[in-house]
């Protein structure tokens, strides 16, 4: 076995364990950091619910923590996934926070809604489905 | 712009390296399925070159994976005769002793002007000086002529001729190149030698120097005409 031969295998080799490691860190990364999305708006729509309203300290915080985590799986998603694909999760956090500084509690669910139908949509769309290879 | 100017650099050294362990061959010598994957590729990295909200990783990941099937198809085609049919086709006689193979040369989706177009650059001007032409897998044609229009050889005279060796290069636009040394068994004190019998006062002065297996020198100085010259029974030590 020649010397390029031997590197060859070593490469494809070397390649395929690339390809499977990017494929599962991206599934898992997807996973957890839209499935956490989805958790904290749900989170936030019991809260304001039980509180009779947006304005309060608890769901202000809900918000923070969202804007918050979300800017760091962001970052890590960046690397694997179109940057103008998530960019719009990002604007809907940022209405939700002027929403509550203005009391407008419909826009607020509404775009509570549109970040919750983003994160399914994007769920479905970045799976290894048929319909998305075909 | 940076941003830019990185992921060019790095797709360009990526796929200069893909291109370095898939092998040389060129443009015209590319079996079907190496031209597709060349096509596919150089599509593929110029979306992340340019395109600064994709991610590198869209343009890393679909050439690591043509690459690898690239590996996998070259291996399974190399283990069997009949999968590498399918995959790059087989040599197809268009011109035989009964003249042009229409049947042929329409399932090849050729016309009878291309075959001549063909014979040509192997150096034919007429259909009757060949007895057959081959069409191969990469494209090219490959002549045979007839045994009247087919250049005479040694071999036809009954003569007997030494066989030629490959020279080896042993000064190159004024660098030794030690390595070669080595093949050709010599010193630098051989060459140097060498040098100093012609008269050239340094290495630096020598576009070429190349040596073969008897012993016959091709020298040629920077801005001078070539000379040949044979090496001293002292310093030839091959």
């Amino acid at each position: 076995m020649t010397n390029l031969t031997k590197f060859k295998i070593i490469g494809s080799i070397f390649l395929f364990l690339f390809i499977v490691l990017t494929c599962v860190v991206e599934d898992r990364l997807v996973v957890s950091s839209l499935g956490q999305v989805k958790d904290y708006c749900y989170e936030i729509e019991v809260v304001a619910k039980k509180n009779g309203g947006i304005v309060n300290g608890e769901v202000a915080s809900l918000v923070e923590n969202l804007d918050y985590d979300w800017g760091k799986d962001e970052k890590k998603l960046c690397l694997l996934v179109n940057h103008k694909s998530i960019e719009q999760l990002k604007v809907e956090i940022i209405r939700l926070k002027t929403y509550i500084d203005e009391a407008e509690e419909t826009e607020f669910f509404t775009s509570l809604e549109i970040i919750k139908s983003y994160t399914e949509t994007f769920q479905h769309f970045m799976g290894a489905g048929f319909h998305n290879i075909l | 712009m940076l941003t830019i100017v990185l992921r060019v650099l790095v797709m360009y050294f990526l796929v200069l390296f893909l291109y370095r362990i898939m092998g040389k061959r060129q443009l015209g010598e590319m079996q079907p399925f190496e031209l597709v994957l060349t096509l596919i590729i150089a599509d593929l990295v110029t979306i992340p070159m340019a395109e600064i909200s994709v991610p590198i990783m869209h343009g890393i990941i679909p050439l690591f994976t043509l690459v690898l099937t690239h590996f996998l198809l070259t291996f399974l085609s190399s283990k069997s005769n009949k999968f590498s049919t399918f995959l790059s086709g087989k040599p197809v006689i268009v011109i035989n002793p009964d003249g042009i193979d229409y049947k042929a040369l329409k399932n090849l989706n050729m016309s009878v002007d291309d075959v001549f177009e063909a014979i040509r650059g192997c150096g034919y001007f007429s259909i009757e000086q060949i007895q057959y032409a081959i069409m191969e897998t990469n494209g090219k044609m490959s002549v045979l002529p007839k045994s009247q229009f087919a250049p005479l050889t040694a071999g036809d005279l009954n003569k007997k001729i030494d066989e030629s060796f490959l020279p080896i290069n042993i000064i190159n636009e004024g660098k030794i190149l030690e390595q070669n040394l080595k093949l050709a068994k010599l010193e630098r004190e051989d060459v140097e030698r060498l040098l100093k019998r012609e008269e050239i006062k340094s290495v630096k002065k020598v576009l070429l120097l190349t040596i073969d297996k008897n012993g016959k020198v091709y020298l040629q100085q920077m801005g001078e005409k070539y000379k040949t010259t044979q090496l001293d029974k002292k310093e030839e030590k091959q």
